[in-house]
Order: C-alpha cells, then sequence, then structure tokens
C-alpha cells in the first residue's frame, strides 16, 4: 500500500544536471607569497619567544612548504601591513592583521570560515553554509587549534572535551550509568555528527540516525523477517546516544518504555511496587507470607526482554514476538 | 584537562611492546642522526616531536564496570606504554613527504597503533589498528555448560527445580533458595511448613543444582584494522580509498524464553558474539573556485559466524530450544554531492545518496515452524536520499536559507506467511479452524489450534521535508532568525493484505524564532523558542491486522462468510471491540467479540491479544504538540573570567492520546565559570541539572466474565465494585483498571578542574579534576487492580473477602552516584624528558530493584544469575618515564 508520487525522480534529475555543469575550473587567487620568506614578515617578531607557540604550525600539515598548497601566514590572516607596520601604536592598541582567528574580539566569524573554506570547501564541509554552527557564528576557530602540532578537536582523546565546550548537557550525560566509550577515547563526536553541516537532523555523519548507528551496530541493520516498527523508523524512538540512567541507553526504563506502545495482552498490567518481591499483590490482608512473593518477571531482571529478546528484529519463522 | 591513564596491562608477554618501542626509538634516533644541525629551539618547535613513554601502574580493586571501556577492570599492575614518532621531510626543505607512528595502551586490551605516510598534496596512506574490550558481566552466574558457544547444555544432574509444599511438579526457580523451600507458605488458605518429605526433596534438589552454578565473566572484544590511500590527482581531482574490517567476540547476557505446561519461562543465557563487519568507501572528488564535485561508494558487510543459540529448557531438560542470530546482511550506497556557487553569496548544494541493503540468511526451522513458505527472505531494502540546499545573502544583513529533503526506506521484501508454535511450544492436538488451514492451502492437521499465523510486514517510510529560514542581522552583534519547516511523513508495507502502519501520513509543522545578542561587550546572549504541531490525519488502530492474516479470512464457524475484519467493519469496531460490560452474545458477535471481550485470538489464529487499548497513540507517530525554549547568556567580564549559564525547556503534549505515552517534559540547566588566574592557572566548575519527566497511561482490562465468586465468595474490599459477579461483568468498563505513571529522572553533575604550571622553576604541571554524578530515578504509579484473597478457600469463615482491590505503590527510587578524582602531575626532568604522575579514585553506587529478581528465591519463572547492580570504590596511580626525541 504505498503512496503514489516520487519526487525523489525530479530531485535526481535536477541533481544530475546541476551536479555536471559544475566543472569550471576555478583559478589561483591572487598569490601571496607563501614561502617561508613571505612568513617572515610574521615571524620576524611572532619567534620562538612567543608565548603562544605559533611556530608549531611548521609540524602541522600547514607548515610543509612542499606542498604547493600550503598557506603561508598572509594567506589566512592577510596582508596585515597595518599591523606589521604597527600603525596603531604597542601593546593592547597595536593594528591587528587583517584577518584574526578565535571566538571573542577577533575577526566576524564568516570571514574566518571564508578564508578556511577558500581551500577546505566541499567533502564533508560542503553543507556548512546554512548549518547549525555557521548560523550561530561560530568560527572555524572556535573548534579547531591550527597553530598547535596537534589540533584538539582532531584526536578522539581531547575532541570531545572541545564539543563539551559548548554542549554542557552532552557532557554531563556521558557520566551516566549507561554511556558510548568515550571517555575512553574509543569513539568521538564525529564518529556521529558532522559538524560542518549535515543533511538530516542533529548533525548526523550519515544521511539519518540509523545509517549513522548502523556503521557499528550493522547486525541491527536488518533487513529481518519480522520488523520492529520504531526500530526500522529510528534507533532514537527507543534510545538517547549520550547517556542514560537505564542501560543501555534507554529513553525510559523497561517495561513502561514499551508500555507507551503496546497495552495488549500482558503488556496492559498495571507494574508498581505492589508487584515487586513482598509487594501488596501478594500480600493481600498481610497474610501472605514469604515464598509466594516473587516479583512479577516484568519487573525484574531484563523486563520484557526476559523474553522478548530479539527487540531490533528477527529472522527466524517463529520470531514474529521476537522471542526466536 | 583529563588525566587518562594511557597504559598497557601486563599480559603474557608484557616485554613484547617495550622492545617493539625500544626498537622504533633506536631506529628513529639514527635516522635524526643523519639530519643536519639545527637550533634545538627551534627544532622543537617547528618539528614533529617523537615521544616515547615506559612507566607502570597499578590498580587496587577488580571492577568490571569501571573497566568496562578502559581496560582497566582487573586488580594489580598493568603497563603504561604509548609512543609517538614522525619523520620525513622538514617545513623547510623541498620534500613533502611525512610519515607517523603512534601507538597507545600498549599490551592493554584497548591498545591502539595507527601508522601514516604520504607525500603531501600528492598521496597518503594509512593503517589503523584499534581494539576495546567491553565488560558486560563480573557477577553473571548459570547452570549451563558451554557458556561462550553456541549450545547450552544443562549437565545430567540437574533436577528440575520446585518448591515442593507449593506443588511437587509445577517448575519454580525459587526452588534453588533453600530460605524459600523451607519457609511456611499458604496453602489452600492455611499457612503450612513444608513436610519432612517436601524437605528431602527439596534438598536434593539444592545439593544437585547449586554446584553447578558457575561463575562467568561476560565480556566482548572488538578489534578493527583499517587501512586507507588518497591520491590528489590532475586538474584537482582527488581519490580516497578506504577500508575497515571489524571483528567482534565473546558473550553478553541475553533473556530467552522457553515454554514450560502453561506458562513460559525465562533463562538469561550468555549469548556467544562472532562477528564481523567490512566497510568499504571509495571517494572521488572534484572542487573549483565555484564548483565541487563528490561521487563516493559505500559498503558494509556485516558477516554472523553464528547462526543460533541452542539451550536445554531447565524446566524440561529433555527438551532444548534454539534462537537465531542476527543475520549477515549487506549494504552499499552510491552518493553525489555537488555545489556550485552562483555568486559570492548565493550557494546551491545537492547531495543525493541510493542505497541497497539486502539480507538472505537461512532460516531456522524445526517443528514449532510448521509453515515455513521460503528458505530464506530475500529482503531488500531500497533507501534514497536527496537534498537541495540553496543559500543566500543577498545583503550583509540578510541571509536566507531553503531546504529540499527527501529520505526514503523502501522495503521491498516480499510479504510471507508463517505458522509457528510459541516458544518450541508442541502443537495442540485439536486443529487449528479449517477455514484458516484451506486459506493457507495446507492439510487440516498440519495446524494445531496453539498456531500463530503471521503475516511479515516490511515496513517502509517516506520523509519530504522543505525548510526556509531567514536571519537578520539587525546591528552588529544582534541578529533575529526565523524559521519555518513543513515536514510530511508516510509509512506503509508493500504487498501486506491491510495498511500495517498506525499513521500512514504524519504532517508536522515547525516554527522557530532565534534572537542573538552582544548586549555588551562581554556579554552574549541568545533565545531561541520553537513550537510544532504534528497532525495524524487518521490514526489506524486496525494496523495491527497486518500481522494476522487470518482476520481477512471466515472461519469455518462464522455465519455469512463473514471474517473477523469484515465484521468489525460491519459493525464499525475495532479490535478492542465494543466497549461495553458484560452482554450476552451469540452468534458471530460471540464468535469474533465473545461477551463484547476484544477480538478473539481464535478469530485470527494468534495466541496473544495483540490489538491495543481505543485511545492508544504509539508516540512516535501520535498527534503531538512541541514546544521548545532555550537561553544562553555568556558574560565575560574580564579577560582572564568566562561565566555561562543556559536553560532548555522541552515540552511534548500527545494531544490525541489517552493511553501510551501522554506527555513529557524536560529541562536542563548548565553553570559553568572559568578562570585563568594567572598565566599558569587555570580553573573551572560547572554543574548541570537535568530533568525529565513522563506520564503515560493504560489499562488492565483482561475480559468480561460471568463468573461470581472465588470458591464461594463474593464480597470484594475496595475497587470500583462491591462483588465479583459486578467486577467480572464490567471489567471492560471498570475505571478502577485504568493506571498511569509519573516518572521523574533528575540527575546532578558537578565538575571542578584546576590546571597549574610553571611549578618549581617552571619543572612541575599539575592537574586535578573532579566529578560527582548523581542520579535518581522515581517512578509514580497510580491505579491498582484485583487480587483474589489466598484465604478464600472452600471451608473459610463466612464473610472472608474474596478479593482486594490493591493501590499502586511508588517504585522504590533507582540511585547512581559516581565520584571521580584525578590528579595528574608532570615533573620535567630534563629538556627531553619527564616523569609523569596519573593518580585516581573511582567510586560509584547502584541501587536498582531489577536486580532484586536475579537473586536466587527471586523469581518464579527466571533462572537466577546472581547478576548485582554495579558498584566500585578503587584506586588506581601510575608513574610513567616520558622521553622526547
Amino acid at each position: 500500500m504505498k503512496p503514489p508520487g516520487k519526487p525523489a525522480v525530479w530531485s535526481i534529475a535536477a541533481f544530475l544536471l546541476l551536479a555536471t555543469s559544475s566543472t569550471v575550473l576555478a583559478q589561483e587567487s591572487a598569490a601571496v607569497d607563501r614561502t617561508l620568506t613571505g612568513d617572515a614578515a610574521c615571524t620576524r617578531c611572532h619567534d620562538e619567544s612567543e608565548t603562544k607557540p605559533i611556530l608549531a604550525m611548521y609540524k602541522t600539515r600547514h607548515g610543509v612548504k612542499a606542498d604547493e598548497r600550503t598557506p603561508g601566514c598572509q594567506s589566512c590572516h592577510g596582508a596585515s601591513e597595518g599591523h606589521i607596520r604597527n600603525t596603531g601604536g604597542t601593546g593592547a592598541k597595536r593594528t591587528l592583521p587583517d584577518v584574526t582567528f578565535g571566538v571573542r574580539g577577533k575577526s566576524d566569524a564568516k570571514l574566518q570560515a571564508g578564508t578556511c573554506l577558500g581551500c577546505h570547501e566541499g567533502s564533508n564541509r560542503a553543507l556548512w553554509l546554512g548549518s547549525q554552527h555557521e548560523s550561530r557564528d561560530i568560527a572555524c576557530a572556535g573548534c579547531h587549534t591550527v597553530h598547535a602540532a596537534a589540533d584538539p578537536v582532531l584526536t578522539k582523546l581531547s575532541q570531545p572535551d572541545v564539543c563539551f565546550g559548548c554542549h554542557k548537557t552532552q557532557r554531563a550525560q556521558t557520566h551516566l550509568v549507561s554511556t558510548h566509550p568515550l571517555a575512553a577515547a574509543k569513539m568521538a563526536c564525529a564518529d556521529c555528527h558532522n559538524p560542518h553541516g549535515s543533511t538530516s537532523d542533529h548533525l548526523m555523519a550519515k544521511a539519518s540516525v540509523n545509517d549513522t548507528c548502523f556503521t557499528c551496530h550493522a547486525e541491527k541493520r536488518g533487513p529481518f523477517l519480522w520488523e520492529h516498527a520504531p526500530v526500522a523508523d529510528d534507533c532514537t524512538n527507543c534510545h538517547t546516544p549520550h547517556g542514560s540512567t537505564v542501560a543501555p541507553l534507554l529513553k525510559a526504563r523497561v517495561p513502561w518504555l514499551c508500555q507507551e506502545c503496546h497495552s495488549g495482552d500482558h503488556a496492559n498490567a498495571v507494574n508498581s511496587a505492589a508487584n515487586l518481591q513482598d509487594g501488596a499483590v501478594t500480600t493481600a490482608g498481610g497474610l501472605n507470607p514469604l515464598a509466594n512473593s516473587a516479583a512479577r518477571a516484568q519487573l525484574a531482571a531484563r523486563a520484557c526482554l526476559n523474553c522478548h529478546v530479539l527487540i531490533h528484529g528477527s529472522n527466524h519463522p517463529a520470531g514474529a514476538k521476537f522471542q526466536r | 584537562m583529563k588525566c587518562r591513564f594511557v597504559t598497557g596491562r601486563l599480559q603474557s608477554n608484557p616485554l613484547r611492546p617495550i622492545v617493539l618501542a625500544v626498537g622504533v626509538v633506536l631506529a628513529v634516533n639514527a635516522a635524526l642522526a643523519a639530519e643536519p644541525a639545527v637550533s634545538d629551539e627551534v627544532r622543537a618547535l617547528t618539528v614533529p616531536g617523537n615521544t616515547l613513554e615506559l612507566g607502570l601502574g597499578g590498580v587496587s580493586d577488580s571492577s568490571f564496570k569501571f573497566g568496562e571501556y578502559n581496560g582497566l577492570e582487573d586488580e594489580g599492575a598493568f603497563l603504561v606504554g604509548s609512543l609517538a614518532v614522525h619523520g620525513g621531510g622538514r617545513y623547510n626543505t623541498d620534500d613533502a613527504t611525512r610519515w607517523k607512528l603512534a601507538a597507545s595502551n600498549l599490551g592493554l586490551s584497548t591498545r591502539n597503533v595507527a601508522a601514516e605516510y604520504g607525500k603531501q598534496g600528492v598521496f597518503r596512506v594509512t593503517f589503523g589498528y584499534d581494539e576495546i574490550r567491553r565488560n558486560r558481566s563480573d557477577s553473571y552466574s548459570t547452570p549451563y555448560a558451554g557458556a561462550g558457544g553456541d549450545i547450552l547444555t544443562l549437565p545430567s544432574s540437574w533436577l528440575v527445580p520446585v518448591v515442593p509444599r507449593v506443588s511437587a511438579t509445577a517448575a519454580n526457580a525459587r526452588g534453588l533458595s533453600a530460605a524459600e523451600t523451607t519457609s511456611s507458605a499458604l496453602v489452600t488458605g492455611v499457612l503450612t511448613a513444608p513436610t519432612p518429605a517436601q524437605l528431602t526433596t527439596a534438598n536434593g534438589i539444592l545439593a544437585a543444582d547449586l554446584p553447578l552454578f558457575a561463575h562467568h565473566d561476560l565480556t566482548t572484544t572488538r578489534t578493527r584494522y583499517e587501512a586507507g590511500v588518497s591520491y590528489i590527482a590532475p586538474r584537482q581531482w582527488e581519490i580516497a580509498v578506504n577500508t575497515n574490517r571489524s571483528d567482534k567476540t565473546g558473550a553478553k547476557p541475553m533473556g530467552s524464553v522457553s515454554r514450560v505446561t502453561g506458562a513460559d519461562i525465562s533463562t538469561i543465557l550468555a549469548d556467544p558474539i562472532d562477528q564481523t563487519t567490512d566497510q568499504f568507501t571509495v571517494t572521488l572528488a572534484k572542487r573549483t573556485r565555484a564548483n565541487f564535485l563528490q561521487l563516493s561508494y559505500y559498503g558494509s558487510k556485516f558477516t554472523n559466524h553464528i547462526d543460533s543459540l541452542t539451550w536445554t529448557n531447565w524446566a524440561n531438560p529433555a527438551t532444548s530450544m534454539t534462537m537465531t542470530s542476527a543475520p549477515s546482511n549487506q549494504a552499499h550506497t552510491l552518493s553525489l554531492n555537488a555545489g556550485h556557487d552562483f555568486s559570492r553569496s548565493t550557494r546551491l548544494v545537492l547531495t543525493g545518496a541510493y542505497g541497497r541493503n539486502t539480507q538472505n540468511a537461512v532460516f531456522l526451522t524445526d517443528a514449532s515452524t510448521p509453515l515455513v513458505p521460503t528458505t530464506s527472505l530475500n529482503g531488500l531494502v531500497v533507501t534514497q536520499t536527496y537534498n537541495l540546499k540553496l543559500t543566500s545573502r543577498p545583503t550583509n544583513k540578510l541571509a536566507l536559507g531553503l531546504t529540499y529533503k527527501f529520505d526514503e526506506r523502501d522495503n521491498r521484501t516480499a510479504v510471507h506467511t508463517f505458522s509457528y508454535y510459541d516458544a518450541n511450544e508442541p502443537a495442540a492436538t485439536t486443529a487449528i479452524n479449517s477455514a484458516f488451514s484451506a486459506a493457507l492451502g495446507v492439510s487440516p492437521t498440519l495446524l494445531g489450534s496453539n498456531a500463530n499465523v503471521n503475516s511479515s510486514r516490511p515496513y517502509s517510510r517516506r520523509m519530504n521535508q522543505v525548510t526556509a529560514d531567514a536571519t537578520l542581522r539587525l546591528t552588529s552583534g544582534h541578529s533575529l532568525k526565523g524559521a519555518y519547516e513543513w515536514q510530511s511523513l508516510d509509512r506503509w508495507c508493500d504487498g501486506s493484505w491491510i495498511t500495517c502502519a498506525d499513521a500512514a501520513n504524519t504532517r508536522e509543522n515547525t516554527l522557530s524564532l532565534e534572537w542573538r545578542a552582544n548586549l555588551l561587550a562581554t556579554l552574549d546572549t541568545r533565545l531561541s523558542v520553537s513550537h510544532s504541531e504534528r497532525d495524524v490525519g487518521s490514526y489506524n488502530e486496525d494496523a495491527f491486522l497486518a500481522l494476522v492474516p487470518m482476520a481477512n479470512v471466515s472461519p469455518s464457524t462464522a455465519t455469512g462468510g463473514l471474517s473477523a475484519y469484515a465484521y468489525m467493519l460491519a459493525n464499525g469496531l475495532n479490535g478492542y471491540g465494543p466497549t461495553t460490560g458484560l452482554v450476552a452474545t451469540t452468534g458471530n458477535q460471540n464468535l469474533f467479540f465473545p461477551l463484547n471481550n476484544a477480538l478473539a485470538n481464535a478469530a485470527y489464529a494468534n495466541q496473544n491479544r495483540i490489538s491495543e487499548l481505543t485511545g492508544l497513540r504509539r508516540y512516535n507517530m501520535a498527534d503531538r504538540s512541541r514546544d521548545k525554549a532555550k537561553i544562553v547568556v555568556e558574560w565575560q567580564p574580564t579577560e582572564v573570567l568566562a561565566l555561562h549559564a543556559n536553560a532548555d525547556y522541552r515540552k511534548d503534549d500527545f494531544t490525541e492520546s489517552r493511553y501510551g505515552l501522554i506527555d513529557s517534559r524536560s529541562w536542563t540547566t548548565n553553570l559553568e565559570g572559568s578562570l585563568a588566574a594567572t598565566d599558569d592557572l587555570a580553573l573551572t566548575l560547572f554543574y548541570t541539572y537535568e530533568n525529565q519527566r513522563a506520564r503515560s497511561a493504560g489499562n488492565t482490562y483482561t475480559a468480561n466474565s460471568a463468573t461470581q465468586n472465588v470458591n464461594g465468595f463474593t464480597a470484594i474490599a475496595g475497587g470500583c465494585f462491591p462483588t465479583i459477579s459486578l467486577r467480572n461483568a464490567s471489567n471492560k468498563i471498570d475505571p478502577c483498571l485504568d493506571w498511569s505513571t509519573r516518572m521523574l529522572d533528575r540527575t546532578h553533575t558537578y565538575g571542578f578542574s584546576s590546571d597549574r604550571k610553571n611549578l618549581l622553576d617552571g619543572k612541575l604541571a599539575v592537574g586535578l579534576e573532579l566529578l560527582l554524578s548523581r542520579a535518581a530515578s522515581d517512578n509514580e504509579v497510580i491505579g491498582g487492580n484485583y487480587v483474589n484473597n489466598p484465604l478464600a478457600v472452600t471451608g473459610a469463615p463466612a464473610g472472608t473477602i474474596a478479593a482486594y482491590y490493591l493501590a499502586a505503590a511508588p517504585l522504590p527510587t533507582v540511585k547512581t552516584q559516581r565520584w571521580d578524582a584525578m590528579l595528574n602531575a608532570r615533573y620535567a626532568l630534563s629538556s627531553a624528558s619527564t616523569l609523569r604522575f596519573d593518580y585516581r579514585y573511582a567510586w560509584l553506587r547502584a541501587s536498582d530493584y531489577a536486580y532484586e529478581g536475579m537473586q536466587f528465591g527471586g523469581l518464579t519463572g527466571v533462572l537466577p544469575t546472581s547478576e548485582t547492580a554495579p558498584h566500585y570504590s578503587l584506586h588506581v596511580a601510575s608513574l610513567a618515564y616520558q622521553y622526547r626525541f
């Protein structure tokens, strides 16, 4: 019972037409002196005595002068003649470079981004313009530290700290009892998110939440003979990825999570402390002693998942109830 | 700052990583010796440094939870080891060749090695190896032999546990607890102690079974190998190929169900894991000044080396059960991204992806699957995602965006109809309704009356979404952004006899507004609000019928050729049936909705009532009104002090839902302050509070019935009806059976960190981090249920209460509290060597009533595993020597 209509056909046609027409070669931007000689305009002052070790740039990809694409200082900071000539005075009054990078008191975020994108546009930064971060004036330097020998946001160990600088709620969630292995540096935010812009909600790295999850959890991809509708729909119907008080990363405790959708047969039962071991249900009148007072199975151990274990889908002919 | 232990636990050959590392160091030193001399200071600043770190550490206590992902689960010593070496041309040479080798956590279950070689601007080759062990449970015990394998058996000495003074024959896992089997119990209303013979039987079971329970550590290990190569071809084409293989092995605890006479029992099994996932990506990209084009292929092949898991039924060791494992599958996606800049301020980006996901693992069959129409699924899901994004800045003050998104998961797998018995139950001796056999084209005697007849439901989903936004820069530092989003979601199952979707179409409109202002040079604020309305044109309460095709077949016992579905249509009913109490029914009404109860299971050949309550709406496709608000304030009063505060609020109201999730609320606040007290001292303090609450509702309706008493007694204490007969006659309309829950999660997280540099003449740097996380989950339940009085037995005094209405009670608070204190210190012995000391104290306590049922004497139908809530209190310390060269 498939609804008619395929807007995708028009999308593909338009897509291919425009994509294949986009083949104009660019011309190199007006050249600045990218060599060490050009850099010397800066490094004669910003030398090894600099408190901020900008020379570490030469340890990075941005410092490999044998690569013709490598920028010089002025490729990013502009000619900065006023700064070089010291027209503004000394100390704090000194004229700043044409483009300064950072979060506060620096050049406009869009100017900063434009400078970086001059080389780094395309690929996974193709959707930067209009993205959540771009529209909130998050500059590249808000996350990246390009003069450092190793940019903290590019290593799994330190990347979460960079992201948590703004995403503080997610930082707290990663300290809950059920989490992904971020603290062990076995995954990083960018394993799931593309901070430079994405076509999916929440800046997911893949086209959808599910596709992103399947990169590590391919066993849950199926397709299964018996599909569980909310699983095929969106993993986050039941899971909250950054951390949860309920393992494994569930949005609510079972059985109530299940009962938010299921009310038939034994899924309709009221589950409360009365159904726990020695609870009131089994001590009617206060006369029913121990040993007849077991908890309801839906309130203990894995609750509904004690039996309906293959909840992501089953491929067994007898698995329609996710038991086989 | 984080205090991390870059470590390696001493394993069978602890010297191997040391030998390897030292070898690398010598080789690199030899290479460096050949380089021209440069200033050490300049060289240190401009040439990537090499480091080797070796040391020893120790963990005071074992804890799987503490070491869940970090490899520090065992008490004892561990090796600290890491390495990073670089080579190739320097920045000031004509040589763009560079290479590096890095390794961390050497010798540990979380070890990682990465290598890279390339000529920048031309090509790059990368290799990687990564390992992670996940600790699942260190308190699991089981009597099954073969844990870790795919066949789990009970030793021949296993005796089926029973509680003899309750029943000499009924399997009862509480019979594994002496406290249970020796205590008195009500037997026909009389508190009765076990007889000597019963005690002898019980003790025999305990003596036979308890020694069979053995402890098993359940862990999984994932090893990942990866390689990649990228090449920059002439004319700005870039080609990149990346591949990785991930092997996952081990075992994790998993529930399972087995059938015994009249009931289901559960067993928490050690589920074996042996899986391989291969991923492959090829990307071809070209970028020019005004355009970019990227074509890529992504392939993922998942291979499960274990087809199934078989286990002995602990309540009937003569029988065994089999469950399938996740099926092997593949996914292949082609994608194309392109962008064109119409001008410096207007850009169009198009992305598209076409994917095919297939699965064709052979079905497992046994006596419980009498009707399997095909040997494998031949499953195919086609995914298509296309996006068009147009952004423009017509003026410096105005930015506009328009996005269209199409996202489809089209499950093209054929629908098949299967018949099976629940949980390996034997077929009933009576046959299923003859009309059903005829419709299925099978012998009238093939299927027992306890057979389920189910059709698969290949779910498909299509989203169309349009988003338009505009950002207006009012003044410098002030901006206003408005956005509108329209989303339409279609859901369906191709080939299903009736629509499978509760909501075949939902439409959602969202309006959002954001105001950003730099009120002062040092004060940034942001306020955003949004409101969305999701509308379900017509929620379909008959969607469950897609699973049960016999609902469209007229049973031989029906008159007029009516099927269950036809009868429902003719009478304007859904699967819940008439909302009325007991009224005697006859004919087709009695067949399909006896006594006005819900659609009878036998009427659609299913062993469970799968119709839902009238008014239940599944929350992911229910009518919803959503409001969000967020405020952020950032104040940097001085160069050295930064303060941050924000609050988030979200409210979801499921406006048409009487049952299921009714509403949810959440709010979060964050407070943080950072102080760079001096150039050498930085302090950070933060606090986060999260409050999430949700309300859901249900009804414990079972069935109208004509039963009038409990062993001759009729009075009910409490509830909405005074007698058994009135209650039973009104079961479907009894307001006392309505229940609701209010779930509340509160978490507090406190953090403090301090970094102090340049102590002891610049030789010492010290970092301190403290973290406290407290979480509490409450669940208030409103409602209740009836329970028969166990004293209402034949011969009890006149006037004995037949049943009580027992009010629901709030669940115990589930709590988790965690402390972490981390200290690290680095002392420079020389310009090339540093001594590093790390210390961590970690403490966790958790209380969770779910674990009570896993203990001996807990549940009647679940074999105990002795698993306990996680807790630890331990110290970790390490001392390492770091050499730079």
